[in-house]
């Protein structure tokens, strides 16, 4: 009798707690919908990679994601609105670990500190820099290419995105560690500096897996190396910098999530958590696949301090190569 | 598959009951957000993205961007010459003698011409597009920076020959053009200019705030100080349609202009306003009364109106057959494509046949469309200028306030669209034919980025512009008008001076 008053006084406390559980819910994380800040024009990079989680996040969260581009200033605008909204978790930047994080404080003063005024979210994707070659080149690997510039003593032209990007940074590296003279050519954006080499009018070119892969499929590229430590899943048969021989590579250019630094903890670990389904998810990994860009998923304390070490290692590699922008 | 089995099968795909709804929804927003200053097709297209991701095939989402992209173009014309308010680039130039003609009570005549030479154009591209693509493509891609700086400096002439009577007062509108463009993050060098502190400047100006505020803003800065000036011009409404006389004077204008703005529209990255630049240039050169143009001459709205509308349909080939996005709205076209599974470029055709056809077929049956919309519409537009002043220009600020923060999502462009209206005003007081102030804007950056781009792949030698066939035939045009004009000009002055002796 004891014992049934006992299981019923339990019930009725789980039933308690759940009818409350449900009423807390409606103020519990999310509420309403999450606005995503890509700093960036639409169409781009990570643009693809924002609206790609964007289609998948419905299944796995009440509320849905609103993408919102805010280009300019090479990232910073977008990024600094994020920087200064609210802290409660319904702002967030996607595209954290891009150029303007982890290269441009080497090289300017920033309006905001990148790393203790955002927290780390989650990371979902690293873009190598894949060098390229138009298909009627005589170049076929990294060394024939450096063999002919030291028997012609020419530089060698290449066609990058923006100046002191991830693709410029890999190839003036390139040429520093292999002792001949690139010139990089810069242009405005991936697209512009993929159809310059397609033209052929320069020698070779650099870019990430998701703008050189569909020229590389069509014959018009070859492509001569990945300047990731390791290869790139996206292209498993190219090998590295490193292992043709040249000792560089870089980190790419690193698509993660960041929220504002006060943002609380749960808010941080329920978006994290729900990053995690969507890199998960078989939908997602298709398009992804078909983006050509791989799923690098990282949780938000090692996304910290990856970030941190990449950070580090471009500051070593921009002050080895002497790049300003002064 | 041949062509013909190609765009049958094409037509088999866009004649759906789905994919007709989409073409028509596409040609309807692209329709209205022409219509509606500083909103552009490419912020619909983003907005409209994830409203895609519902419908499983690529089909109608692809049908209906691209609705939305050259329904746009059609749109443009109508705020250019009602409101003297250029929606997007390419309709600049359709203001110059568009809104003098509204002012004369022809805006009828205009919006028809417009859309009917649009319609012409968009056909006659899209015929193009269907037979040519591939070899057209590869002729595209030999465009590199050299050929780009000559085109881009041939279109600065032109921008300046808009000026009207005097050349000087062109010259002193197009180095404020080319200052303003100066302003943000230089791409060559990676370094800020002109930003003074402010971050917002680093991304430099938008066009829209500029076209929009110096045009638009600024004509209504100016017509409120015209008490009752301003109620003449809205009054008079003339005849809606076109007259068989106009259609008579323009019908090779419009041929030209989608010959112009086919083959240049396929050129990466500004292609649209160079050919309504050329277009319009080259009306004025070949017409038997150039001293009508910039006063209301229709052949100067007919040709660059086409143009624009060609360039808009040819631009889809370096996407279609290359995978190369040339603008910010077929990049968004692009990313759509790349999200539903499909990679546009040369394997397109072979992968995703119902995809390349059916596109191509909608755009044929979306310019159908768009014409039936438009030609009654022009009635129920001139309508809007009978509207009283007092509540157009308020409902006009707020419609371009609106486009404008759209932009890029910041109140900046707000205080920049206003300062631009106060510019235009100045402009507008001091008898300053503003066109080719947005022109340059455009341009300037274009001539920098690509003479330098030029410089560092010869390694600093001038003679990669002249080495190259493209780039040392258009160099060679761009000498020989230069030459010409000053010849004509001396000429002429000295005539001037020797009639003033003799009396």
């Amino acid at each position: 009798m004891k014992k049934m008053v006992f299981g019923s006084f339990w019930i009725a406390l789980v039933t308690a707690l759940m009818v409350s559980g449900a009423a807390f819910s409606q103020d519990k994380f999310p509420s309403k919908p999450i606005n995503v800040i890509v700093p960036f024009s639409a169409g781009g990079s990570t643009d693809l990679l924002a609206r790609s989680v964007e289609k998948i996040w419905p299944k796995y969260s009440p509320q849905p994601l609103v993408i919102i581009n805010k280009p300019g200033g090479g990232g910073v605008v977008g990024t600094e609105f994020v920087v200064r909204s609210k802290p409660d978790g319904y702002t967030l930047y996607l595209g954290y670990g891009s150029g303007h994080d982890v290269v441009m404080p080497h090289l300017q003063k920033m309006p905001y500190d990148t790393y203790k005024d955002l927290a780390a979210v989650s990371r979902l994707s690293v873009h190598s820099v894949v060098i390229v070659t138009g298909a009627k080149s005589e170049f076929n690997s990294i060394k024939d290419m450096v063999a002919w510039a030291k028997k012609e003593n020419k530089p060698i032209t290449s066609s990058v995105s923006t100046k002191a990007g991830a693709v410029d940074i890999a190839i003036t590296a390139l040429g520093k560690a292999a002792g001949i003279n690139i010139v990089t050519v810069p242009f405005a954006g991936g697209a512009d500096a993929v159809t310059a080499l397609a033209g052929g009018h320069v020698m070779i070119g650099g870019g990430h897996p998701s703008e050189v892969i569909p020229h590389i499929k069509a014959g018009r590229f070859k492509p001569l190396a990945v300047a990731l430590p390791e290869r790139d899943p996206a292209l498993p048969n190219v090998p590295t910098l490193i292992e043709q021989g040249i000792n560089v590579h870089t980190w790419g250019s690193i698509k993660g999530v960041a929220a504002p630094a006060e943002t609380p903890k749960e808010v941080v670990a329920y978006l994290d958590a729900t990053f995690k389904k969507v890199c998960e998810d078989a939908e997602f990994k298709t398009i992804m696949a078909n983006l050509s860009q791989p799923i690098m998923y990282l949780n938000s304390a090692d996304f910290a301090k990856f970030l941190q070490q990449a950070y580090a290692d471009y500051g070593k590699l921009i002050k080895e190569l002497n790049i300003t922008i002064q | 598959m041949s062509v013909f089995d190609g765009i049958i099968s094409g037509f088999g795909v866009a004649l759906t009951p789905m994919n007709l709804l989409f073409a028509f929804l596409g040609a309807l927003i692209g329709t209205a957000i022409g219509v509606l200053p500083g909103l552009g097709p490419a912020a619909t297209i983003a907005l409209l993205l994830p409203i895609t991701y519902s419908i499983p095939s690529p089909v109608p989402a692809v049908i209906m961007m691209a609705g939305i992209y050259y329904g746009a173009m059609y749109g443009g014309s109508t705020t250019s010459i009602l409101l003297n308010l250029p929606g997007e680039a390419a309709s600049v130039v359709t203001c110059i003698d568009g809104y003098k003609m509204a002012q004369k009570g022809r805006a009828g005549a205009a919006l028809g011409i417009a859309a009917i030479g649009s319609f012409i154009a968009g056909t006659v591209a899209v015929v193009g597009l269907t037979f040519f693509a591939p070899p057209i493509a590869e002729f595209a891609l030999s465009f590199g920076p050299p050929e780009k700086f000559a085109i881009a400096l041939m279109g600065l002439l032109m921008a300046v020959t808009l000026a009207g009577e005097s050349i000087s007062k062109g010259l002193i509108i197009m180095v404020l053009g080319l200052l303003f463009g100066t302003v943000g993050i230089d791409p060559i060098s990676g370094k800020s200019r002109f930003d003074f502190g402010v971050i917002e400047l680093q991304s430099g100006f938008d066009f829209v705030t500029i076209a929009v505020g110096v045009f638009g803003i600024g004509e209504i800065f100016y017509n409120l100080e015209q008490e009752g000036a301003a109620e003449i011009v809205t009054t008079k409404v003339g005849q809606v349609f076109p007259k068989m006389a106009d259609w008579v004077q323009s019908r090779m204008a419009i041929l030209r202009g989608t010959l112009v703005g086919f083959f240049i529209g396929i050129i990466p990255g500004g292609g649209a306003v160079i050919s309504s630049l050329v277009s319009y240039a080259l009306e004025k050169k070949i017409s038997k009364h150039p001293q009508e143009f910039g006063q209301g001459a229709i052949e100067g709205v007919a040709g660059p109106e086409s143009a624009n509308n060609a360039a808009s349909s040819s631009s889809f080939i370096p996407l279609l057959t290359l995978g190369i996005p040339g603008n910010a709205s077929i990049a968004m076209i692009f990313a759509c494509l790349l999200i539903k599974g499909v990679t546009p470029g040369p394997f397109l055709i072979v992968e995703h046949a119902d995809v390349f056809w059916g596109v191509i077929a909608s755009m044929y049956i979306g310019n159908i469309m768009l014409i039936i919309l438009n030609l009654p519409l022009v009635g129920i537009w001139v309508q809007l200028l009978r509207v009283p002043y007092s509540i157009l220009a308020p409902v006009v600020v707020l419609f371009t306030m609106i486009g404008s923060y759209s932009i890029a999502n910041q109140a900046f462009d707000l205080y920049a669209l206003i300062a631009f209206g106060i510019l235009g005003y100045l402009l507008r007081k001091l008898k300053m034919e503003a066109g080719p102030l947005p022109l340059a804007f455009i341009l300037g950056p274009m001539i920098e980025g690509t003479l330098r781009q030029s410089l560092l792949m010869s390694g600093g030698s001038f003679s990669i512009f002249f080495t190259r066939p493209i780039s040392l035939t258009i160099l060679s045009l761009f000498v020989l008008f230069v030459v010409a004009q000053a010849i004509f000009t001396i000429r002429r002055s000295s005539r001037y001076a020797r009639a003033q002796q003799t009396t």
